[in-house]
């Protein structure tokens, strides 16, 4: 009785399993031992550059040769300098803190619990003000760094998560804003995003740096780091509207009929009912969005800010480290890496709980 | 003399060029319980979507518990707020549990409280007897189920007329009984109902009246008994001999 019940075989055997996927056909059976060779070949040598071979302290730098494999001790030697970029040394215990509570904050506000009208604004502000007040400082005996100064891994994350914050809800009254039942509203928001989106991101960043300044005035200027991450915002809402318009376009009529039909007044429809499943019906695009943004950001570097990619820059550009070049830009990868991977394995996540029918 | 709960005088309707609806005159007394059927096409839910705002109109005059329902947004959102409509695909709301499709407009349209809400909501969909899926979320539920927990959803908000649109059209045939029950007891508590629908049973054992359109036009209207039995017009004949 008990066998007669039993599942059938799952396991079909490592050999059976390697004939099945990779060696069905003769053509199959080539290409599979060509990829193998070049993977073996590409594993071996990088772990032997990045391991094996690499050299992880050194006495002084002339003790990098280059050929044998990475000399990680530029890392050592540097790595303050790309996480940091031009923050005071004796203050860097601040930039360090302040990072952690905008990363504190972004991975707060993934929580589907946070995702409600009260707490996302109340928790941003929250997280931007420690970190605006942590890196400024000027209180409490500490010393005023202004946002010139700012620079590395913590100016790169301030000006993405900026840039999304400023960015997300603005996006939203574009994309509300273009439905508009007014033609006058809905065709001018049409016309500024199709002007924002075909313009280059680099003239827009430098408008607002330097062009801004001539014709506004002081007061209402900010800083330039403030300008720069509105303008960016500004650009990435242009893309992120169309996002959430394509969104609520596919929301059925029936929704709004009955949200109607129910009494519910316009706001509630929007942000209740429209808005919630136009995000939904859009995530793989809004992350794909988030994750070009993150590596966008490097492009203010041009209008003179020391971000981590520019740091980096400036790492092996004094010519000291010259010849690491690669070990630095693998470690800059490896930051890019970690941040966008998780942003889309998020996504995944998010995703499959949604299709669950959650959040 | 008690005062009709939804009365309609000449009203007309145009979209562009066509004439959906044409002089159409209607009075729903307080209580009753009126079926609308006709040939698809014939303008049914545009005249009952004209009942709660949902479609606006060329011109006539449409009376609802005493309120003239038209352009003005706030008397809408009075009448909306006390007349329910239940639609042919449900329209839950898919990214809300069961509960909260419930609960929410009850907060949004009356204020009511989240705790009163939440007992309310509870109470409807008991009646229902869809409160064991409550936590789940409407598409996890067949389509009779769902269409039970829409009515909940409308009812929530202590309405004194439910418009009901074709509320069986959509839904596989083993599932209807189960919707038209929950109707039939609504009936028969006095609830003022305006029903589009193809089901002469449920005409038969509840309505007070029935009206064929054809072509945006009020063709017969009778109790269901003249309509069955003793059609006047030609039209009503054939649409009766089809739909039994
Ligand atoms: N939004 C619209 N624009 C143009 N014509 C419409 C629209 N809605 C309905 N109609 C037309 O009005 C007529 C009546 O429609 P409807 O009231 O939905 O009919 P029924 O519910 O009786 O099947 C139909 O011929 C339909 O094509
Ligand atoms: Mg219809």
């Amino acid at each position: 009785m008990a066998d007669a019940m039993a599942p059938p075989a799952r396991q079909m055997g490592a050999i059976a399993w390697l004939r099945k996927h990779f060696f069905n056909t003769w053509y199959d059976a080539i290409f599979s031992i060509i990829f193998a060779v070049l993977i073996f070949w590409g594993l071996q040598a990088l772990i032997g550059w990045a391991f094996v071979n690499a050299i992880w302290r050194v006495e002084n730098k002339n003790q990098c040769t280059h050929d044998a494999g990475a000399c990680w001790a530029v890392i050592e030697s540097r790595g303050r300098l790309i996480l940091f970029g031009l923050y005071p040394y004796e203050e860097q215990w601040r930039s360090t803190l302040a990072c952690f509570a905008v990363i504190i904050t972004i991975a707060l506000s993934c929580l589907p619990r946070f995702w409600s009208i009260r707490r996302l604004p109340l928790l941003w502000v929250v997280g931007f003000g420690a970190f605006v007040l942590l890196m400024r400082g000027g209180f409490a005996g500490l010393p005023l760094v202004t946002s010139e100064k700012w620079g590395g891994l913590s100016l790169t994350i301030f000006i993405f998560s900026g840039v999304f914050v400023i960015g997300m809800p603005l996006a939203v009254v574009f994309a509300l804003a273009r439905r508009s039942s007014l033609p006058v509203i809905a065709k001018s928001t049409g016309f500024f995003i199709d002007i924002v989106r075909s313009l280059p991101l680099l003239t827009i960043l430098f408008a607002a740096a330097v062009i801004v300044p001539l014709l506004v005035p002081e007061w209402l200027q900010g800083s330039k780091l403030m300008r720069v991450v509105v303008a960016f915002a500004v650009f990435f809402a242009a893309y992120q509207a169309e996002i959430i318009r394509a969104g609520l376009q596919s929301t059925p009529d029936g929704q709004a009929e009955a949200a109607s039909a129910l009494g519910m007044p316009y706001w509630s429809l929007v942000v209740d009912i429209l808005l919630p499943q136009a995000f939904r019906n859009t995530l793989p695009s809004t992350i794909n969005q988030a994750v070009i943004t993150f590596k966008e950001t490097s492009i203010v570097t041009i209008i003179g800010f020391f971000e981590v990619m520019a740091s980096g820059n400036a790492a092996i550009g004094t010519g000291e480290w010259g010849n690491q070049y690669i070990e630095v830009y693998v470690f800059l990868a490896l930051i890019y890496f970690v941040f966008v991977f998780g942003l889309s394995r998020y996504g995944a996540w998010l995703e499959k709980r949604m299709r669950l029918g959650h959040a | 003399m008690h005062k009709p709960a939804i009365s309609i005088i000449s009203l007309e309707k145009h979209y562009g060029d066509f004439h959906a609806l044409k002089n159409v005159n209607l009075e729903v007394p307080d209580g009753q319980t009126l079926v609308i059927c006709g040939p698809s096409g014939s303008g049914k839910s545009t005249l009952i979507r004209c009942m709660n705002g949902l479609e606006s109109y060329t011109s006539g005059d449409i009376d609802v518990l005493g309120m003239a329902v038209g352009d003005n947004t706030q008397v809408l959102d009075q009448v909306r707020k006390r007349v329910g409509m239940v639609f042919q695909n449900f329209n839950l709301f898919p990214h809300l549990t069961n509960l909260e499709n419930c609960v929410l407009p009850q907060i949004r349209s009356l204020g009511r409280d989240r705790g009163a809400a939440t007992e309310e909501a509870q109470e409807q969909l008991k009646k229902m007897q869809v409160n064991i899926h409550a936590a789940k979320f409407p598409d996890q539920l067949s389509g009779g189920q769902q269409q039970r927990v829409a009515l909940a959803r409308a009812l929530c908000l202590k309405p004194e007329i439910m418009l009901f649109d074709e509320p069986t059209s959509a839904l596989d045939p083993e599932m209807i009984s189960e919707v038209l029950d929950v109707m039939q007891d609504l009936a028969r508590a006095d609830m003022t109902i305006v029903c589009v629908t193809h089901e002469m049973g449920f005409a038969r054992a509840v309505a007070d009246r029935v009206i064929l359109m054809a072509a945006g036009e009020i063709v017969e209207e009778g109790t269901p008994v003249q309509m069955f039995n003793n059609p006047l017009h030609d039209i009503t004949r054939e649409f009766m001999k089809v739909v039994n």
